[in-house]
Protein backbone atom coordinates (compact mmCIF):
# COMPACT_ATOMS: atom_id res chain seq x y z
CA UNK A 1 0.00 0.00 0.00
CA UNK A 2 1.20 3.58 -1.15
CA UNK A 3 2.23 6.34 1.47
CA UNK A 4 -1.17 7.77 0.57
CA UNK A 5 -3.37 5.44 1.27
CA UNK A 6 -1.90 4.85 4.65
CA UNK A 7 -1.93 8.16 6.03
CA UNK A 8 -5.59 8.49 4.91
CA UNK A 9 -6.00 4.59 6.60
CA UNK A 10 -5.04 6.46 9.57
CA UNK A 11 -6.43 9.26 10.01
CA UNK A 12 -10.00 8.07 8.39
CA UNK A 13 -10.19 4.94 10.90
CA UNK A 14 -9.51 7.59 13.60
CA UNK A 15 -12.08 10.25 12.36
CA UNK A 16 -14.76 7.33 12.18
CA UNK A 17 -14.10 6.53 15.74
CA UNK A 18 -14.06 10.26 17.15
CA UNK A 19 -17.47 10.43 14.74
CA UNK A 20 -18.96 7.31 15.84
CA UNK A 21 -19.02 8.42 19.59
CA UNK A 22 -18.89 12.30 19.58
CA UNK A 23 -22.37 12.43 19.78
CA UNK A 24 -23.38 10.01 22.28
CA UNK A 25 -23.73 10.46 25.94
CA UNK A 26 -22.26 6.79 27.17
CA UNK A 27 -19.14 6.97 23.98
CA UNK A 28 -17.55 4.20 23.79
CA UNK A 29 -18.77 2.56 26.83
CA UNK A 30 -21.85 1.55 24.41
CA UNK A 31 -19.46 -1.07 23.53
CA UNK A 32 -19.39 -3.03 26.83
CA UNK A 33 -23.30 -2.75 26.99
CA UNK A 34 -24.49 -4.61 23.92
CA UNK A 35 -22.09 -7.48 23.94
CA UNK A 36 -23.36 -7.58 28.11
CA UNK A 37 -26.83 -7.69 27.43
CA UNK A 38 -26.54 -10.32 24.34
CA UNK A 39 -24.58 -12.51 26.07
CA UNK A 40 -26.91 -12.53 29.58
CA UNK A 41 -29.84 -13.11 27.16
CA UNK A 42 -28.49 -15.77 25.77
CA UNK A 43 -27.43 -17.23 29.03
CA UNK A 44 -30.28 -17.55 30.63
CA UNK A 45 -31.93 -19.40 27.91
CA UNK A 46 -29.34 -21.29 26.75
CA UNK A 47 -28.03 -22.52 30.59
CA UNK A 48 -31.46 -24.11 30.53
CA UNK A 49 -31.08 -25.87 27.31
CA UNK A 50 -28.03 -26.94 27.87
CA UNK A 51 -28.68 -28.34 31.95
CA UNK A 52 -26.06 -26.13 33.35
CA UNK A 53 -25.92 -23.70 36.08
CA UNK A 54 -26.46 -20.07 34.67
CA UNK A 55 -23.02 -18.71 36.25
CA UNK A 56 -21.33 -21.46 34.76
CA UNK A 57 -22.65 -21.67 31.34
CA UNK A 58 -21.99 -17.80 31.01
CA UNK A 59 -18.31 -18.19 31.54
CA UNK A 60 -18.54 -21.00 28.81
CA UNK A 61 -20.64 -18.73 26.49
CA UNK A 62 -18.50 -15.79 27.01
CA UNK A 63 -15.35 -18.07 25.82
CA UNK A 64 -16.53 -17.79 22.04
CA UNK A 65 -19.03 -15.88 21.86
CA UNK A 66 -17.11 -12.46 22.29
CA UNK A 67 -15.05 -13.18 19.45
CA UNK A 68 -17.43 -14.52 17.67
CA UNK A 69 -19.23 -11.32 17.71
CA UNK A 70 -16.52 -9.42 16.89
CA UNK A 71 -15.89 -11.48 13.71
CA UNK A 72 -19.60 -10.86 12.53
CA UNK A 73 -18.92 -7.21 13.30
CA UNK A 74 -15.75 -6.74 11.36
CA UNK A 75 -16.99 -9.47 8.38
CA UNK A 76 -20.30 -7.62 8.30
CA UNK A 77 -18.73 -4.07 7.90
CA UNK A 78 -15.69 -5.15 5.34
CA UNK A 79 -18.31 -6.52 2.78
CA UNK A 80 -19.84 -3.60 1.81
CA UNK A 81 -16.77 -1.43 2.41
CA UNK A 82 -15.17 -1.48 -1.17
CA UNK A 83 -19.23 -0.02 -3.02
CA UNK A 84 -19.35 2.07 0.16
CA UNK A 85 -16.06 3.56 -0.55
CA UNK A 86 -17.11 4.32 -4.30
CA UNK A 87 -17.50 8.09 -3.49
CA UNK A 88 -13.63 8.50 -2.94
CA UNK A 89 -12.75 5.63 -5.43
CA UNK A 90 -14.40 6.70 -7.95
CA UNK A 91 -12.64 10.12 -7.71
CA UNK A 92 -8.88 10.01 -6.28
CA UNK A 93 -6.49 7.33 -6.56
CA UNK A 94 -6.40 5.62 -3.16
CA UNK A 95 -5.89 1.81 -2.46
CA UNK A 96 -9.42 -0.16 -2.20
CA UNK A 97 -7.52 -2.23 0.90
CA UNK A 98 -8.03 0.99 2.51
CA UNK A 99 -12.19 0.33 3.14
CA UNK A 100 -11.91 -3.01 4.12
CA UNK A 101 -8.96 -2.77 6.58
CA UNK A 102 -10.43 1.21 8.07
CA UNK A 103 -13.98 -1.42 9.01
CA UNK A 104 -11.49 -3.94 10.27
CA UNK A 105 -9.50 -1.63 12.70
CA UNK A 106 -12.08 0.03 14.11
CA UNK A 107 -14.16 -3.42 14.94
CA UNK A 108 -10.89 -4.80 16.22
CA UNK A 109 -10.33 -1.96 18.45
CA UNK A 110 -14.12 -2.14 19.74
CA UNK A 111 -13.92 -5.87 20.59
CA UNK A 112 -10.61 -5.56 22.73
CA UNK A 113 -12.07 -2.71 24.60
CA UNK A 114 -15.72 -4.89 24.99
CA UNK A 115 -13.26 -8.17 25.51
CA UNK A 116 -11.59 -6.44 28.41
CA UNK A 117 -14.41 -4.87 30.13
CA UNK A 118 -16.57 -8.22 30.25
CA UNK A 119 -13.37 -10.22 30.90
CA UNK A 120 -13.13 -8.03 34.37
CA UNK A 121 -16.64 -8.39 34.64
CA UNK A 122 -16.60 -12.79 34.73
CA UNK A 123 -14.11 -12.24 37.27
CA UNK A 124 -17.12 -11.88 39.77
CA UNK A 125 -18.60 -14.89 38.08
CA UNK A 126 -15.92 -17.40 38.49
CA UNK A 127 -14.84 -19.24 41.28
CA UNK A 128 -11.33 -19.62 40.43
CA UNK A 129 -9.12 -18.17 37.58
CA UNK A 130 -5.81 -19.75 36.52
CA UNK A 131 -2.39 -18.85 34.67
CA UNK A 132 -4.08 -20.12 31.30
CA UNK A 133 -5.81 -16.56 31.04
CA UNK A 134 -2.50 -15.15 30.34
CA UNK A 135 -2.88 -16.92 26.69
CA UNK A 136 -5.69 -15.01 25.20
CA UNK A 137 -3.90 -12.16 23.88
CA UNK A 138 -2.72 -14.16 21.69
CA UNK A 139 -6.24 -16.36 21.37
CA UNK A 140 -6.83 -13.05 19.55
CA UNK A 141 -4.58 -13.06 16.57
CA UNK A 142 -6.12 -15.91 14.76
CA UNK A 143 -9.61 -14.11 15.29
CA UNK A 144 -7.84 -10.82 14.00
CA UNK A 145 -6.56 -12.30 11.05
CA UNK A 146 -9.64 -14.39 10.13
CA UNK A 147 -11.70 -10.99 10.64
CA UNK A 148 -9.75 -9.18 8.18
CA UNK A 149 -8.90 -12.18 5.41
CA UNK A 150 -12.77 -12.92 4.92
CA UNK A 151 -13.87 -9.46 5.40
CA UNK A 152 -11.62 -9.14 2.22
CA UNK A 153 -12.77 -11.62 0.64
CA UNK A 154 -16.15 -10.53 0.96
CA UNK A 155 -15.57 -7.08 0.04
CA UNK A 156 -14.46 -8.09 -3.32
CA UNK A 157 -17.29 -10.60 -4.07
CA UNK A 158 -19.82 -8.13 -3.06
CA UNK A 159 -18.17 -5.62 -5.16
CA UNK A 160 -19.10 -7.71 -8.36
CA UNK A 161 -22.33 -9.27 -7.20
CA UNK A 162 -24.30 -7.68 -5.04
CA UNK A 163 -26.02 -10.77 -4.32
CA UNK A 164 -23.27 -11.75 -1.67
CA UNK A 165 -24.61 -9.49 1.27
CA UNK A 166 -27.52 -12.24 2.07
CA UNK A 167 -24.77 -15.27 1.16
CA UNK A 168 -22.63 -13.67 3.57
CA UNK A 169 -25.31 -13.39 6.42
CA UNK A 170 -26.59 -16.64 5.82
CA UNK A 171 -23.31 -18.66 6.16
CA UNK A 172 -22.67 -16.66 9.63
CA UNK A 173 -25.86 -17.60 10.81
CA UNK A 174 -24.91 -21.32 9.81
CA UNK A 175 -21.24 -21.37 11.16
CA UNK A 176 -22.56 -19.91 14.31
CA UNK A 177 -25.84 -22.15 15.30
CA UNK A 178 -23.37 -25.55 13.88
CA UNK A 179 -20.22 -24.28 15.71
CA UNK A 180 -19.94 -25.08 19.53
CA UNK A 181 -20.37 -21.79 20.69
CA UNK A 182 -23.63 -22.29 22.11
CA UNK A 183 -23.15 -25.60 23.37
CA UNK A 184 -20.40 -27.42 24.70
CA UNK A 185 -18.44 -30.19 22.59
CA UNK A 186 -19.68 -33.04 24.61
CA UNK A 187 -23.20 -32.24 24.03
CA UNK A 188 -23.38 -34.70 21.63
CA UNK A 189 -22.21 -38.31 22.30
CA UNK A 190 -19.45 -39.11 20.48
CA UNK A 191 -20.19 -41.85 18.43
CA UNK A 192 -22.82 -39.89 16.90
CA UNK A 193 -22.61 -38.40 13.48
CA UNK A 194 -23.13 -34.84 15.10
CA UNK A 195 -20.23 -34.86 17.08
CA UNK A 196 -18.06 -36.41 13.93
CA UNK A 197 -18.87 -33.40 12.23
CA UNK A 198 -17.78 -31.09 14.69
CA UNK A 199 -14.11 -32.37 14.41
CA UNK A 200 -14.50 -31.22 11.01
CA UNK A 201 -15.94 -28.01 11.54
CA UNK A 202 -13.10 -24.68 11.78
CA UNK A 203 -15.15 -23.02 14.24
CA UNK A 204 -14.90 -25.52 16.77
CA UNK A 205 -10.74 -24.82 16.89
CA UNK A 206 -11.12 -21.40 16.79
CA UNK A 207 -13.68 -21.19 19.60
CA UNK A 208 -11.08 -23.40 21.82
CA UNK A 209 -8.89 -20.92 21.73
CA UNK A 210 -11.32 -19.16 23.67
CA UNK A 211 -12.81 -22.05 25.85
CA UNK A 212 -10.03 -23.81 26.85
CA UNK A 213 -8.15 -21.17 28.91
CA UNK A 214 -11.60 -19.67 30.21
CA UNK A 215 -13.51 -22.28 30.74
CA UNK A 216 -11.90 -25.16 30.95
CA UNK A 217 -8.32 -24.04 32.29
CA UNK A 218 -6.55 -25.14 29.85
CA UNK A 219 -3.77 -24.62 27.46
CA UNK A 220 -4.98 -24.90 23.76
CA UNK A 221 -3.43 -27.99 22.20
CA UNK A 222 -0.43 -27.41 19.32
CA UNK A 223 -3.53 -28.93 16.56
CA UNK A 224 -5.86 -25.98 17.93
CA UNK A 225 -2.90 -23.33 17.19
CA UNK A 226 -2.39 -25.31 13.95
CA UNK A 227 -5.33 -25.64 12.53
CA UNK A 228 -6.29 -21.66 13.46
CA UNK A 229 -3.20 -20.20 12.31
CA UNK A 230 -3.41 -22.54 9.25
CA UNK A 231 -6.82 -21.48 8.00
CA UNK A 232 -6.83 -17.21 9.31
CA UNK A 233 -3.18 -16.92 7.50
CA UNK A 234 -3.97 -18.67 4.15
CA UNK A 235 -7.37 -16.54 3.91
CA UNK A 236 -6.10 -13.12 4.63
CA UNK A 237 -3.57 -14.24 1.60
CA UNK A 238 -6.50 -14.85 -0.47
CA UNK A 239 -7.95 -11.86 1.08
CA UNK A 240 -5.11 -9.99 0.07
CA UNK A 241 -4.28 -11.64 -3.21
CA UNK A 242 -8.20 -11.15 -4.49
CA UNK A 243 -7.97 -7.25 -3.61
CA UNK A 244 -5.15 -7.26 -5.50
CA UNK A 245 -5.68 -8.60 -8.47
CA UNK A 246 -8.89 -6.94 -9.08
CA UNK A 247 -8.02 -3.23 -8.20
CA UNK A 248 -8.54 -1.97 -11.69
CA UNK A 249 -11.78 -3.13 -11.98
CA UNK A 250 -13.82 -1.82 -8.94
CA UNK A 251 -14.31 1.43 -10.79
CA UNK A 252 -16.11 -0.04 -13.28
CA UNK A 253 -18.54 -1.63 -10.69
CA UNK A 254 -19.02 0.95 -7.96
CA UNK B 1 11.66 18.46 -20.93
CA UNK B 2 10.97 15.38 -18.60
CA UNK B 3 7.83 13.18 -19.81
CA UNK B 4 5.24 13.70 -16.60
CA UNK B 5 2.57 11.34 -18.47
CA UNK B 6 2.64 9.16 -21.50
CA UNK B 7 -0.42 7.46 -22.80
CA UNK B 8 -0.25 4.93 -25.48
CA UNK B 9 -3.52 3.44 -26.99
CA UNK B 10 -5.52 4.06 -24.40
CA UNK B 11 -9.09 2.55 -24.17
CA UNK B 12 -11.13 2.83 -21.30
CA UNK B 13 -15.02 1.39 -22.09
CA UNK B 14 -17.93 0.53 -19.85
CA UNK B 15 -20.33 -1.89 -19.88
CA UNK B 16 -23.51 -0.89 -21.15
CA UNK B 17 -26.84 -2.27 -18.54
CA UNK B 18 -23.91 -2.43 -15.65
CA UNK B 19 -26.66 -2.21 -12.93
CA UNK B 20 -28.33 -6.06 -14.21
CA UNK B 21 -24.23 -7.07 -14.27
CA UNK B 22 -23.93 -6.47 -10.94
CA UNK B 23 -26.11 -9.47 -9.67
CA UNK B 24 -25.60 -13.51 -9.82
CA UNK B 25 -28.15 -14.37 -12.13
CA UNK B 26 -26.47 -12.35 -14.79
CA UNK B 27 -22.83 -13.71 -14.03
CA UNK B 28 -23.84 -16.95 -14.21
CA UNK B 29 -25.94 -16.48 -17.26
CA UNK B 30 -23.25 -15.11 -19.00
CA UNK B 31 -20.94 -17.78 -18.33
CA UNK B 32 -23.90 -20.56 -19.54
CA UNK B 33 -24.73 -18.77 -22.44
CA UNK B 34 -21.93 -16.65 -23.22
CA UNK B 35 -24.22 -13.37 -24.23
CA UNK B 36 -22.86 -10.34 -26.11
CA UNK B 37 -21.90 -7.60 -24.09
CA UNK B 38 -22.71 -4.05 -24.89
CA UNK B 39 -19.87 -1.26 -24.48
CA UNK B 40 -19.11 2.31 -24.36
CA UNK B 41 -16.38 3.83 -25.38
CA UNK B 42 -15.30 6.62 -23.32
CA UNK B 43 -11.78 6.79 -24.50
CA UNK B 44 -10.72 4.68 -27.75
CA UNK B 45 -6.75 4.69 -28.87
CA UNK B 46 -5.85 7.43 -27.46
CA UNK B 47 -2.09 8.99 -27.56
CA UNK B 48 -0.82 11.94 -25.52
CA UNK B 49 2.25 12.74 -24.07
CA UNK B 50 2.60 15.80 -21.31
CA UNK B 51 5.85 17.39 -20.64
CA UNK B 52 7.05 18.95 -17.62
CA UNK B 53 5.97 22.82 -17.53
CA UNK B 54 3.06 22.02 -20.16
CA UNK B 55 -0.28 23.33 -19.26
CA UNK B 56 -2.93 21.89 -21.15
CA UNK B 57 -6.25 22.91 -21.48
CA UNK B 58 -9.03 19.59 -22.17
CA UNK B 59 -11.89 20.70 -24.39
CA UNK B 60 -15.09 19.12 -26.02
CA UNK B 61 -18.95 18.33 -25.61
CA UNK B 62 -20.45 16.57 -22.53
CA UNK B 63 -19.49 13.16 -22.70
CA UNK B 64 -16.22 13.87 -24.58
CA UNK B 65 -14.06 12.00 -22.66
CA UNK B 66 -12.12 14.67 -21.08
CA UNK B 67 -13.34 13.49 -17.18
CA UNK B 68 -12.06 9.99 -18.01
CA UNK B 69 -8.63 10.94 -19.65
CA UNK B 70 -8.07 13.01 -16.23
CA UNK B 71 -9.20 9.97 -14.18
CA UNK B 72 -6.42 7.72 -16.32
CA UNK B 73 -3.93 10.31 -15.17
CA UNK B 74 -4.72 10.13 -11.34
CA UNK B 75 -4.78 6.77 -11.60
CA UNK B 76 -8.52 6.08 -10.66
CA UNK B 77 -9.42 4.19 -13.89
CA UNK B 78 -7.14 1.57 -14.79
CA UNK B 79 -7.59 1.36 -18.90
CA UNK B 80 -8.66 -1.85 -20.67
CA UNK B 81 -6.01 -1.44 -23.20
CA UNK B 82 -3.35 0.38 -23.82
CA UNK B 83 -0.30 1.86 -21.77
CA UNK B 84 0.09 4.69 -19.23
CA UNK B 85 3.42 5.72 -17.53
CA UNK B 86 3.52 8.37 -15.03
CA UNK B 87 6.12 10.17 -13.50
CA UNK B 88 6.46 8.41 -10.35
CA UNK B 89 8.62 11.34 -8.36
CA UNK B 90 6.79 14.36 -8.75
CA UNK B 91 4.13 15.28 -6.67
CA UNK B 92 0.47 15.13 -8.35
CA UNK B 93 -2.32 16.99 -6.78
CA UNK B 94 -5.82 15.37 -8.43
CA UNK B 95 -8.14 18.62 -8.11
CA UNK B 96 -11.61 16.35 -9.58
CA UNK B 97 -13.79 17.37 -7.14
CA UNK B 98 -13.77 20.31 -4.64
CA UNK B 99 -14.11 19.35 -1.22
CA UNK B 100 -13.35 15.57 -2.01
CA UNK B 101 -12.54 13.24 0.92
CA UNK B 102 -13.97 15.73 3.30
CA UNK B 103 -16.82 14.57 6.12
CA UNK B 104 -19.37 16.80 6.91
CA UNK B 105 -19.72 16.19 10.57
CA UNK B 106 -15.79 16.84 10.77
CA UNK B 107 -14.22 20.65 11.64
CA UNK B 108 -12.73 22.39 8.61
CA UNK B 109 -9.47 21.65 10.33
CA UNK B 110 -10.06 18.32 10.69
CA UNK B 111 -11.43 18.35 6.85
CA UNK B 112 -7.99 19.90 6.46
CA UNK B 113 -5.72 16.80 7.55
CA UNK B 114 -7.80 14.11 5.95
CA UNK B 115 -7.95 15.35 2.67
CA UNK B 116 -4.56 16.65 2.88
CA UNK B 117 -3.14 12.94 3.41
CA UNK B 118 -5.67 12.57 0.32
CA UNK B 119 -3.22 14.66 -1.60
CA UNK B 120 0.06 13.42 -0.44
CA UNK B 121 0.33 15.70 2.41
CA UNK B 122 1.41 14.56 5.68
CA UNK B 123 -0.28 16.15 9.02
CA UNK B 124 3.19 17.99 9.85
CA UNK B 125 3.12 19.39 6.48
CA UNK B 126 -0.66 20.59 6.41
CA UNK B 127 -0.13 21.78 10.30
CA UNK B 128 2.86 24.24 8.50
CA UNK B 129 0.46 25.07 6.20
CA UNK B 130 -2.88 25.71 8.14
CA UNK B 131 -2.25 29.25 9.11
CA UNK B 132 -2.30 30.10 5.08
CA UNK B 133 -4.87 28.05 4.67
CA UNK B 134 -7.20 29.35 6.85
CA UNK B 135 -6.28 33.15 5.45
CA UNK B 136 -6.86 32.28 2.15
CA UNK B 137 -10.19 30.58 2.50
CA UNK B 138 -11.22 33.91 4.67
CA UNK B 139 -12.41 31.38 7.32
CA UNK B 140 -10.82 32.49 10.58
CA UNK B 141 -13.73 32.34 12.65
CA UNK B 142 -15.23 28.66 11.80
CA UNK B 143 -12.42 26.96 10.88
CA UNK B 144 -13.44 24.64 13.60
CA UNK B 145 -17.22 24.45 13.01
CA UNK B 146 -18.29 21.03 11.43
CA UNK B 147 -18.20 21.94 7.16
CA UNK B 148 -21.99 20.80 7.23
CA UNK B 149 -22.85 23.98 8.72
CA UNK B 150 -20.70 25.65 5.72
CA UNK B 151 -22.60 27.59 3.31
CA UNK B 152 -21.60 26.27 -0.19
CA UNK B 153 -19.36 29.41 -0.93
CA UNK B 154 -17.32 28.84 2.62
CA UNK B 155 -17.04 24.70 1.41
CA UNK B 156 -15.66 25.74 -1.72
CA UNK B 157 -13.12 28.19 -0.40
CA UNK B 158 -11.74 26.08 2.11
CA UNK B 159 -11.84 23.26 -0.60
CA UNK B 160 -9.66 25.45 -3.14
CA UNK B 161 -7.02 26.93 -0.36
CA UNK B 162 -6.21 23.36 1.09
CA UNK B 163 -5.49 22.27 -3.00
CA UNK B 164 -3.56 25.36 -4.15
CA UNK B 165 -1.85 26.24 -1.23
CA UNK B 166 0.49 23.25 -0.56
CA UNK B 167 1.79 23.63 -4.26
CA UNK B 168 2.00 20.46 -5.98
CA UNK B 169 4.48 19.77 -9.01
CA UNK B 170 1.72 18.35 -10.91
CA UNK B 171 -2.21 19.52 -10.95
CA UNK B 172 -4.74 18.26 -12.50
CA UNK B 173 -8.36 20.56 -12.05
CA UNK B 174 -11.56 19.01 -13.39
CA UNK B 175 -14.15 22.38 -13.68
CA UNK B 176 -13.92 23.52 -10.09
CA UNK B 177 -13.61 27.33 -10.80
CA UNK B 178 -17.14 28.12 -9.84
CA UNK B 179 -16.15 29.00 -6.47
CA UNK B 180 -17.28 31.64 -3.99
CA UNK B 181 -18.06 35.03 -4.66
CA UNK B 182 -16.50 37.03 -7.72
CA UNK B 183 -13.72 38.76 -5.75
CA UNK B 184 -12.94 34.94 -4.30
CA UNK B 185 -12.94 33.66 -7.87
CA UNK B 186 -10.30 36.83 -9.14
CA UNK B 187 -8.17 35.25 -5.57
CA UNK B 188 -8.11 31.66 -7.40
CA UNK B 189 -7.25 33.08 -11.06
CA UNK B 190 -4.78 34.67 -9.42
CA UNK B 191 -3.30 31.91 -7.28
CA UNK B 192 -3.30 29.32 -10.25
CA UNK B 193 -1.38 31.82 -12.64
CA UNK B 194 1.21 32.08 -9.94
CA UNK B 195 1.58 28.49 -9.30
CA UNK B 196 1.74 27.88 -13.15
CA UNK B 197 4.31 30.58 -13.30
CA UNK B 198 6.31 28.83 -10.98
CA UNK B 199 6.66 25.87 -13.20
CA UNK B 200 4.27 23.76 -12.37
CA UNK B 201 2.70 21.16 -14.94
CA UNK B 202 -0.99 21.75 -14.89
CA UNK B 203 -4.13 19.88 -17.21
CA UNK B 204 -7.71 21.46 -16.87
CA UNK B 205 -10.76 20.13 -17.78
CA UNK B 206 -12.93 23.38 -18.45
CA UNK B 207 -16.40 24.49 -20.82
CA UNK B 208 -14.81 27.99 -20.31
CA UNK B 209 -12.84 27.73 -23.55
CA UNK B 210 -11.57 31.41 -23.50
CA UNK B 211 -10.33 30.78 -19.66
CA UNK B 212 -8.50 27.79 -21.46
CA UNK B 213 -7.40 29.95 -24.15
CA UNK B 214 -5.55 32.25 -21.71
CA UNK B 215 -4.13 30.06 -19.06
CA UNK B 216 -2.95 27.52 -21.23
CA UNK B 217 -0.06 26.75 -23.34
CA UNK B 218 -1.33 23.68 -25.24
CA UNK B 219 -4.85 22.56 -26.06
CA UNK B 220 -6.88 18.97 -26.64
CA UNK B 221 -9.90 18.60 -28.14
CA UNK B 222 -11.79 15.48 -27.55
CA UNK B 223 -14.54 14.26 -29.12
CA UNK B 224 -16.22 10.61 -28.47
CA UNK B 225 -13.39 9.34 -26.73
CA UNK B 226 -11.10 9.86 -29.80
CA UNK B 227 -8.23 13.17 -29.69
CA UNK B 228 -9.54 15.52 -32.44
CA UNK B 229 -6.69 17.90 -32.31
CA UNK B 230 -3.73 18.88 -29.86
CA UNK B 231 -1.64 22.37 -30.66
CA UNK B 232 -1.62 25.95 -29.98
CA UNK B 233 -5.28 27.03 -27.54
CA UNK B 234 -6.08 29.60 -29.75
CA UNK B 235 -5.83 27.43 -33.12
CA UNK B 236 -7.42 24.33 -31.30
CA UNK B 237 -10.00 26.30 -29.62
CA UNK B 238 -11.03 28.09 -33.32
CA UNK B 239 -11.40 24.68 -34.89
CA UNK B 240 -13.65 23.27 -32.24
CA UNK B 241 -15.57 26.70 -31.77
CA UNK B 242 -15.99 26.33 -36.09
CA UNK B 243 -16.49 22.69 -36.19
CA UNK B 244 -19.32 22.44 -32.81
CA UNK B 245 -21.11 25.52 -33.49
CA UNK B 246 -22.09 24.31 -37.11
CA UNK B 247 -23.76 22.02 -35.75
CA UNK B 248 -25.68 24.51 -33.33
Amino acid sequence: MDVTSRRFLWLYAKSQLKLKYRDTYLGFVWNFVEPALYLGMLSVIFSAVNRMNMHDYTVFLFGALIPWRYFESAVSGATESIVGGGWLLKKMYVSPLVFPLIRWLVASLEFLFSFTVVLLLLIFMKDHWTVHLCILPLSILPWAMLSLGVGLICAVFFSFFRDVRPIVNMVMMFTFFSSPILFKIDFFDSHTLQAFLLKFHPMTYFAFLFQKPIYYASWPSMRDWGITFGISAAVVIIGCYLVHKFQGRYYFYL
Amino acid sequence: MAIIFQLENVSVSFDKHAIVQRSLKHALSGWLRRHNRTTFYALSKVSVAIHEGDHVGLIGRNGAGKSTLLRVLTKVITPQEGSVSLCADRHIAPLLELGLGFHPDLSGRENCFLAGALMGYSATEIHRKMDGIIRFAELEEFIDEPVKNYSSGMFGRLAFALATDIEPEVLLVDEVFGVGDEFFMRKCVVRMQRLMQAGITTVFVSHNVDFLVAQCNRMIWLDKGHVVMDGPPREVAAAYRSAEGSLA
